[in-house]
């Protein structure tokens, strides 16, 4: 069982090994495949003839000169509506993004001005649209200029039946994409851009519309890096958040697992029943079980009302003093709220385990915790690691636990901030308390490549990342 | 064939042509100025009125929008129920077109909003409560912005801290032990030092209620900063300079404000732990019913809720009104120690807020409007909302009228022991650090003597100096 | 019986085990019975409690909560809830389950790419990205609608595609070849064969992709301004500090759907997560 966790790390070590030697030679083959793409380029500029020529002046028109009449039909009525678009929409954008508006609006007398966030926002759309524009255009002279080689080497290029078709089989996977693509892109990644560019301008305090923004490029970084008081709260609550994160995910998720297997024990009875408490604590929103348990560990709460009743003084659970104890009174309340889940997610992999390696164990003379740390651990690690990666993730950015449980209050020796909270909630209170979003948006990059750097190294490593398609 | 590249070139040219044309010479919609308040109502139009939650449940505000529309009938204006949350934010609602066309609101909510030019200057003058308003409450509205002054706001209503205590719950030889003045009010309910000996008197008795929780006497959670804050203002500190207009003098250090610190201190000391956080604030409507508590500090708005428990108890309307009693807030004495009179007495000065309406910028028809607030504002309206509501008119002919608290709160604001919450943008950041600094400082009396933080004047001084500091840098540092 | 009197350990091993199950349901239980407790406290106020017991009980709040609706129209809030959650669930889940199964399925040029930049847009914290969000409503008329928020919500959903995918991973692709021989495309495979294999998955994925915009605050809180359109959690939220006993109530009914879902389903749930996992 040593050997097999051995070779577990192993084979770790050799895919990130792996890893990075396909990133070098990535790079060595680099020139020779750019090469290759300029030679098939300059055969296209030398060899296309008139009708690929048209659909490079005007998308679609190849097409129907080749007498592909719906292929055609449709890029020219892409073409209108990208026109369109640009006309009603995207110009202004795209010439918004660089100004951020230059009229001032004024409500009291009625002047109708630039609104500056709409605008960046609106450029965003512009210049996402744009890239679309160009994917798509280029798309179309590729078409078009595959029909010409199709006809120059006398073969009949496909028919828009068969093209279709291929959409539903060996091109599935561009139609089904297509939809969540474009909703992950307008959604997720637009709001993102938004808030990655809002960082290089003065937006926030008294500066939101009708004020116009402007840019001011690095300042806001300046700002953070020679703000004296900034630094030594950044390194403090960081140091506590990476603290919480991994002791978090760590109690949650072996929590979790504990539970489920001790549901799957056989001499357990009722499972269904005993499973039922944990789905409880699921089905209730978390805000109203956060507050709840604020208000349990208040000072009027029932849990002081009994010790003041048994004759004790009242405990100041989450009051100012209560550093250590709110921390703790907060990993309990999270694992109260996520150990359900993991639990759900642990019995679900455990009923896979294959039965034979724990005879094999028995067999051997393994008792119950060596067969706990050789078999069961390794696999369960292997199989969700993702949702490890992710749950970490999530605990580092968990905003609510310390928002309920311990907002309004800021600690001496830190900057606006209390000694509870999580660098999101320093966030929260710089940005949307006070308004400096820019600011706000600047220190959220600066926590945003640290997370992701940490984060994704652990993903790439993992084996449910580099062998994903053992098992099909 | 070598056209490929210039066909390209002539698609992408075009592309670029068609943005920089169409970008560049797009005007902007309306750059004329003009007066919104031209007297003329327009017809057919329907008002959106954002009102607070307690005069929607108590239906004032059904009553209020039925009179309006009666009168208005002729000109087909119809005001609505904006429908909304009551704390909603117009800088986010107004531009883009789903703000209420009207917002009653607190004087520090409305204010924040002219900044950015989200409510209009109005023309108060032309109103009917123009006159019979107080300075003070105009004051709250009043800010000065492309160098003249104006008005933003109609108050409506004076929210400040009054004394709630049960009558019955007084001690029975009160007449000859409490009454060292002999005014015939006792004396617990005038003067701090007194409410301080009855409190300490009553927690260190093992006397209970009928359903057997121990009995206090005066409670009140410190950590809100709005009812805290008033013992620092009574001894010289205040929020901003210059009547509350620069944010850059920060000054609840300033004078002696560290003898209401100390006040604090004491009020804690015979209280429990559930003043430190905000238990008690909650707790006060029962536990004021049951006689857990003796007396509370709060606003006049709630005091319905005091009803409802008091009458879940079983008491009889008559007697909630004999004995739940709300009176002016007590006396400090000018030592700033709880158990010294021998100095005399300095009213208390608490923070209030002025609640009323303003007219959002983004609506479509201001003088119809302006006819609401006026309609909303008049003698008739303001009696009745004080009758719903118990509310505290900023008109100074209703307090009159209905005298009583009314009149004395009316009077605080105007002799100036009602200091009306700061109405520039940056009393937002006060909050955090107020609240902080009183749970701290409630909570020392319940450390262990050797942890003490503030057992001595010049601690409270020096903590409140570095609270000043703190609110400052949430102002400016990242500005 | 006789296999365990024969072995002591093996009877306190038992007994150690029901012991701590015992405290795991006391421990997720009681929190919940105290919010129960509460919603059926006669007083509306929290704080006519001894402890964690009200002091008188009465069910006025339940009914209260369905009839007192001039102020807080509970069963409107509930409605607008469920058809938001079921829509986004519905929609997220087919979004979802396909992005996964194309994730899993094929190989092309910018997949892993694509799979590194998702776990990456992930870590952005969420309500930074909100003003944008909330922009972009307002530039597309989604504010005051539901469906703006149910399509945020099902377009955000193919981000947690991870799990999914990993079930995919691990269905053999023996069969998928089989039908191929027979003719069949890759819309007809994924119709035909893993769609009615992924039957678990979906269940699970339905779950989940409900339980997010069942209890959320934030979005409806910032997109629906009026208060007929408000969802359970905005509504609860916005109850005086008096009125906890109906907030007790509402919180305690919002989770029986949940409760019933889970019921319903829990068949599902178990082997689905299992399927998700690797087969050794």
């Amino acid at each position: 069982m040593t050997a097999k966790l051995k070779q577990f790390f192993v084979k770790t070590g050799i895919s990130v090994k792996n890893f990075f030697l396909g990133i070098g030679n990535g790079f060595k083959t680099l020139p020779q495949r750019l090469k290759a793409r300029w030679n098939a380029f300059v055969s296209f500029l030398k060899n296309a003839d008139g009708n690929v020529v048209a659909s490079c002046l005007l998308m679609g028109l190849g097409q129907l000169f080749y007498g592909q009449w719906a292929k055609g039909l449709i890029f020219l009525a892409v073409q209108a509506v990208f026109v369109l678009f640009f006309v009603f929409i995207g110009a202004k954008g795209l010439v918004g993004l660089f100004t951020l508006g230059t009229v001032e609006s004024n409500a009291w007398y009625g002047v109708e001005g630039d609104n500056s966030v709409i605008m960046l926002l609106l450029g965003i759309l512009s210049v996402i649209a744009l890239i679309l524009y160009a994917v798509v255009y280029v798309a179309n002279v590729k078409d078009a200029y595959k029909t010409q080689c199709a006809y120059d080497s006398l073969k009949t290029p496909p028919t828009f039946r068969k093209e279709l078709s291929s959409l539903l089989d060996r091109n599935f996977y561009k139609v089904a994409l297509a939809l969540p693509i474009l909703g992950v892109c307008v959604f997720c990644v637009l709001p993102i851009v938004f808030m990655i560019l809002i960082a290089f301008t003065n937006y926030g305090g008294t500066t939101v519309p009708p004020k116009l923004v402007d840019w001011v490029g690095l300042e806001n970084f300046g700002k953070i890096l020679t703000l004296s008081d900034f630094a030594p709260t950044f390194f403090k609550i960081f140091g506590w958040n990476i603290l919480w994160a991994v002791l978090s995910t760590f109690i949650n998720y072996f929590a979790g697992l504990g539970l489920a297997l001790l549901l799957n024990r056989k001499c357990v009875k009722g499972k269904v029943f005993w499973r039922l408490f944990p789905i409880l604590a699921y089905a209730v929103p978390g805000f109203i079980t956060l507050l709840g348990f604020k208000f349990m560990f208040s000072y009027g709460g029932p849990i002081n009302y009994y010790i003041t009743q048994a004759g004790g003084s009242a405990i100041g659970f989450l009051d100012i003093d209560a550093k250590w104890s709110s921390r703790l009174i907060g990993l309990a309340v999270n694992a109260w709220l996520c150990i359900p889940s993991s639990m759900l997610l642990a019995t679900g992999i455990l009923s896979n385990v294959n039965g034979d390696l724990y005879e094999a164990a028995r067999v051997d003379g393994a008792g119950p915790w060596k067969q706990f740390t050789k078999i069961t651990l390794p696999y369960v690690l292997f199989a969700t690691m993702p949702v490890l990666i992710s749950q970490f993730i999530a605990n580092f950015n968990n905003f609510g636990i310390f928002y309920f449980l311990r907002g309004g209050l800021y600690i001496d020796g830190y900057f606006l901030a209390s000694d509870t909270d999580l660098l999101i909630n320093w966030l929260y209170n710089m940005s949307i308390d006070n308004n400096y979003y820019s600011i706000g948006a600047a220190i959220s990059i600066v926590i945003f490549v640290v997370t992701s750097v940490i984060s994704l190294a652990v993903y790439v490593m993992s084996p449910s990342y580099k062998q994903e398609d053992t098992y099909q | 064939m070598k056209k490929t590249i210039p066909a390209i070139a002539v698609h992408i040219a075009a592309i670029i042509v068609l943005i920089c044309c169409i970008g560049l010479l797009g005007g902007n919609g309306n750059t004329e100025g003009r007066e919104k308040f031209t007297g003329e109502l327009e017809r057919n139009v329907t008002l959106r009125i954002l009102e607070n939650d307690t005069a929607i449940k108590q239906g004032y505000m059904s009553e209020l929008l039925t009179a309006f529309n009666a009168k208005y009938a002729d000109y087909g204006i119809v005001a609505v129920d904006a429908n909304m949350d009551q704390y909603t934010d117009l800088a986010n609602d107004g531009p883009y077109g789903y703000g209420p066309d009207v917002l009653y609101q607190a004087n520090d909510a409305l204010m924040k909003y002219v900044d950015n030019r989200h409510i209009m200057p109005l023309p108060v003058e032309r109103l009917d409560c123009y006159s019979t308003t107080g300075d003070k409450s105009w004051q709250a509205y009043t800010r000065e912005a492309d160098g003249e002054s104006y008005v933003f706001g109609v108050p409506v209503n004076i929210q400040g801290p009054l004394l709630y205590y049960r009558k019955d719950l007084l001690p029975d030889n009160w007449q000859t032990e409490w009454d060292d003045d002999g005014d015939g009010v006792c004396d617990i309910v005038q003067y701090w030092t007194d409410m301080y000996r009855f409190s300490k008197q009553l927690k260190a008795s093992d006397e209970v209620t009928s359903d057997g929780a121990k009995r206090y006497g005066y409670m009140r959670s410190f950590l809100e900063p709005y009812f805290s804050v008033g013992y620092l203002y009574s001894y010289g500190g205040y929020t901003f300079g210059s009547n509350n207009t620069d944010a850059r003098d920060i000054g609840h250090s300033k004078g002696e404000a560290e003898k209401g610190g100390w006040v604090v201190r004491q009020l804690a000391s015979v209280m429990d732990e559930r003043c430190i956080d905000d238990s008690v604030t909650v707790t006060a409507y029962s536990a004021l019913a049951t006689g857990e508590y003796f007396a509370t500090v709060t606003t006049p708005d709630v005091y319905t809720l005091f009803v409802t428990e008091m009458k879940l108890r079983g008491y009889s309307d008559e007697y909630i009104a004999e004995n739940l009693v709300t009176a002016n807030m007590p006396m400090l004495p000018v030592s700033g120690d709880l158990e010294d009179e021998s100095q005399g007495f300095v009213p208390s000065k608490m923070m209030g807020g002025i609640q009323g309406y303003a007219i959002s910028s983004y609506t479509k028809s201001p003088n119809a409007a302006l006819a609401f607030v006026d309609f909303a504002t008049s003698y008739e309206m303001i009696s009745r909302r004080n009758e719903l509501l118990g509310i505290v008119p900023a008109r100074n002919d209703v307090a009159n009228t209905v005298g009583g608290l009314s009149q004395i709160i009316n009077l605080n604001l105007s002799e100036g022991n009602i200091v009306v919450m700061p109405s520039i943008s940056e009393v937002a950041q006060i909050w955090t650090p107020l609240q902080t600094f009183f749970q701290d400082l409630a909570k020392d009396p319940f450390r262990p003597s050797a942890e003490f933080k503030y057992d001595t004047k010049e601690k409270i001084k020096q903590k409140l100096v570095d609270v000043d500091g703190q609110i400052y840098s949430a102002i400016f540092t990242l500005a | 019986m006789k296999k365990l009197v024969k072995h002591p350990r093996r009877l306190f091993g038992v007994a150690i085990t029901y012991l701590i199950l015992l405290l795991v349901a006391f421990v997720f239980l009681f929190p919940i019975l105290w919010l129960v407790l509460a919603s059926f406290s006669k007083s509306g106020s929290l704080y006519s409690f001894r402890g964690f017991f009200p002091t008188e009980y009465s069910f006025d709040t339940f009914v209260k909560l369905f009839t007192d609706t001039e102020m807080y129209n509970y069963p409107r809030w509930f409605a607008n809830t469920l058809f938001i959650a079921v829509m986004s669930s519905l929609i997220g889940t087919f979004l979802t389950i396909l992005t996964a199964y194309c994730m899993s399925r094929f190989r092309f040029k910018s997949r892993k790419a694509l799979m590194k930049t998702t776990l990456l847009l992930g870590m952005f914290p969420s309500f930074m990205t909100m003003t944008a969000v909330y922009l972009l409503c307002t530039q597309f008329g989604l504010v005051n609608q539901h469906w703006g928020l149910i399509l945020i919500y099902s377009a955000g959903a193919p981000m947690g595609y991870l799990t999914q995918k990993g079930f995919f991973d691990t269905v053999s692709v023996s069969v998928d070849e089989a039908a191929r021989i027979d003719g069949a495309n890759n819309f007809q495979i994924f119709v035909k064969i893993t769609l009615p294999l992924a039957k678990p998955m979906i269940v699970y994925t339905l779950l989940s992709s409900f339980v997010w915009p069942w209890s959320d605050f934030i979005l409806p809180k910032l997109l629906l301004k009026k208060k007929e359109l408000w969802t359970v959690a905005v509504g609860l939220m916005s109850l005086d500090d008096t009125e906890f006993s109906r907030y007790a109530a509402g919180s305690v009914f919002i989770a029986i759907p949940i409760v019933i879902f889970y019921f319903a389903l829990s068949r599902f749930l178990i082997s689905g997560l299992s399927a998700g996992a690797v087969k050794q």
